[in-house]
Order: C-alpha cells, then sequence, then structure tokens
C-alpha cells in the first residue's frame, strides 16, 4: 500500500480514538457510587454523596501502601509507595473512562454503575 | 561487502548495547502523564534497525535481551511483565509483517508494532489486576501507539536510507 493510504488510516484512527478518549475523559460520571478495588476484587464500595468530612482508606500491596482520600464528593490516591506514583498524580477521579489504576500495587478506584451489581458479577468471573 | 556470523554477533552486542542505554535515559524520564504505557520507545529504533540491517534472530535477541536487562538494571520489575507481553505480541507481527515493508515504510510497520505493544501492555494490565475497565484506556494508548511508532519508525527508516545499510550489510 502506498504511503499516502498509511498516512489516511493512521490520522483518522488518532482522530476517532482521540475523539472517544476526549468523551469517555469529560463526560462526568452520572454516579456517584465508587468501588475501590484490589486484586481484581472489590474491597470497599463508597458512596461520595454520603461522605461528610474527610476520611482516609489504606491499603497494602507488594510495593507499600495507599492511601485514598474520600471527602464529599471527591475521591483521590492521597499518596503511595509505588514506585511510579501516577495513581497520586492521577488526581481526583473525575469519570468513569478515567479510572485511578496503580499497577505496582494492583489497585483500581472507579465509579460503579448505578446498580452496581452487573460490574461486581463481571469482575467476580475473572 | 560480506557479512559474517562474528560480525553480525558483534553488531548485534553493539546493538543492544545502544538501545539499553536508550531505554535507561528514556526510564530516568519522569512521565509526561498519569497513564500507563504513554511513552517514546526510543530503544524500538535499534530494533527496527537490527531487523532490516541485520536479520530477525538478531533483532529478537536485541529486543528480549533489552527488555530483561532493562528492566533489572532501572529497577522497573513491575513493568517488566507488561514489557515483555507487549515486546512479544509487537515482534510476532513484526515478523509477520515484515516482508510487506521495504525501509522506505518501515514507519507504517513501527506504527502498527507500537500499537500492538501498547495492545498487549494493556492486556497484561487488565489480567493480572483483573480489571475489564482499563479498557477505557485502549483509545489514548492507540494514538500514543501510532505517535510514538511512526516517529521511532522514521528514526529507523532515515537512518537505514542513510547509511544504504540494506545493501551494504545485505549484500544486496
Ligand atoms: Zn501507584
Amino acid at each position: 500500500m502506498k504511503n499516502r493510504i498509511w498516512i489516511i488510516i493512521f490520522s483518522v484512527t488518532v482522530l476517532v480514538c482521540t475523539a472517544v478518549w476526549i468523551g469517555l475523559s469529560f463526560f462526568p460520571s452520572p454516579s456517584k457510587i465508587v468501588g475501590i478495588y484490589q486484586n481484581g476484587s472489590l474491597v470497599e464500595k463508597v458512596d461520595l454523596t454520603a461522605q461528610t468530612g474527610e476520611r482516609s482508606i489504606e491499603l497494602n500491596g507488594d510495593y507499600g501502601k495507599n492511601i485514598i482520600s474520600v471527602t464529599h464528593g471527591r475521591i483521590e490516591m492521597k499518596s503511595a509507595d509505588c514506585p511510579d506514583k501516577l495513581c497520586v498524580k492521577h488526581g481526583e477521579l473525575k469519570s468513569a473512562g478515567s479510572p485511578i489504576v496503580c499497577l505496582p500495587n494492583r489497585i483500581v478506584i472507579k465509579f460503579e454503575n448505578q446498580s452496581g451489581s452487573a460490574d461486581a458479577e463481571a469482575g467476580a468471573l475473572l | 561487502m560480506k557479512q559474517t556470523k562474528t560480525k553480525k554477533l558483534i553488531l548485534t552486542a553493539i546493538l543492544t548495547a545502544a538501545a539499553l542505554v536508550a531505554f535507561t535515559i528514556e526510564a530516568a524520564i519522569p512521565p509526561l502523564t498519569p497513564i500507563y504505557g504513554i511513552k517514546l520507545g526510543i530503544a524500538n529504533v535499534f530494533t527496527l534497525f537490527t531487523l532490516y540491517a541485520v536479520g530477525k534472530p538478531y533483532a529478537a535477541a536485541v529486543l528480549f535481551l533489552r527488555i530483561t536487562l532493562g528492566s533489572i538494571f532501572t529497577g522497573q520489575l513491575v513493568s517488566f511483565i507488561y514489557s515483555l507481553t507487549g515486546g512479544v505480541l509487537s515482534f510476532l507481527l513484526m515478523l509477520l509483517l515484515r516482508r510487506f515493508f521495504p525501509v522506505k515504510q518501515l514507519w507504517v510497520l513501527s506504527a502498527l508494532c507500537a500499537v500492538m505493544h501498547n495492545a498487549g501492555q494493556l492486556a497484561a494490565a487488565m489480567l493480572m489486576t483483573s480489571t475489564v475497565q482499563l479498557i477505557y484506556y485502549l483509545p489514548v494508548l492507540i494514538v500514543s501507539g501510532i505517535i510514538a511508532g511512526v516517529f521511532t519508525g522514521l528514526c529507523a527508516q532515515l537512518v537505514l536510507l542513510r547509511m544504504n545499510t540494506e545493501k551494504l550489510i545485505l549484500g544486496g
């Protein structure tokens, strides 16, 4: 195939994927129920709207301790002992499209579907 | 110019060392985004160069030595399993598609393999954390794979064309 065809294929792919990514990242989650997972299993479900004051959740993994902070309507990874700290740099959990992930300690923080049960079942199957 | 086996081995050793240096330097630079797997992958220039200038088994050596030693040197053992999964899958694709892409289209092969690499890493991460939701990161990893792959592919391609290596080393 000619170079021009590949340039078109790649450009279109980049545009489509960027659009999907932006859509997923900036579309705020309708649900305010957050699931905290470690090693693929649910550790805790938190209703962000029900939270008053600040609360810390500590999780221990292979690479040390992670501290999750929950305040009203907001959840974030406050500190982590993992080598890359990408989970901390992620900041506040804003959309279903970009869960907070700590790969070294295998922690995932993400919005649950309003029903929640379908997700939990899918997780349990894996 | 005939290329002896000894010469190929020496070339492979030098290229592996160069790839390791590139990998180590890149690992020392803090990540631009809080998303796993978004990186330029400069070390891949050397894998691609080896594939076209020396040969398939030698490129495999450069890639797998670099991943193994690089993970040990940089202490990034966490990412070793992801690197390896991505590396194996993208290398298989590279071997499969190599004959369809002459040096002048190396950038295309490189982009396809980079996307494969990122998808493989993501799949490994999904399995390791048992989290299907990581699939959300696929679009951004495809975009970063294409950009990084085109860049590294062009680097290798320009060097190969400048040196006319395909003729020089492979003897036409
Ligand atoms: Zn982390």
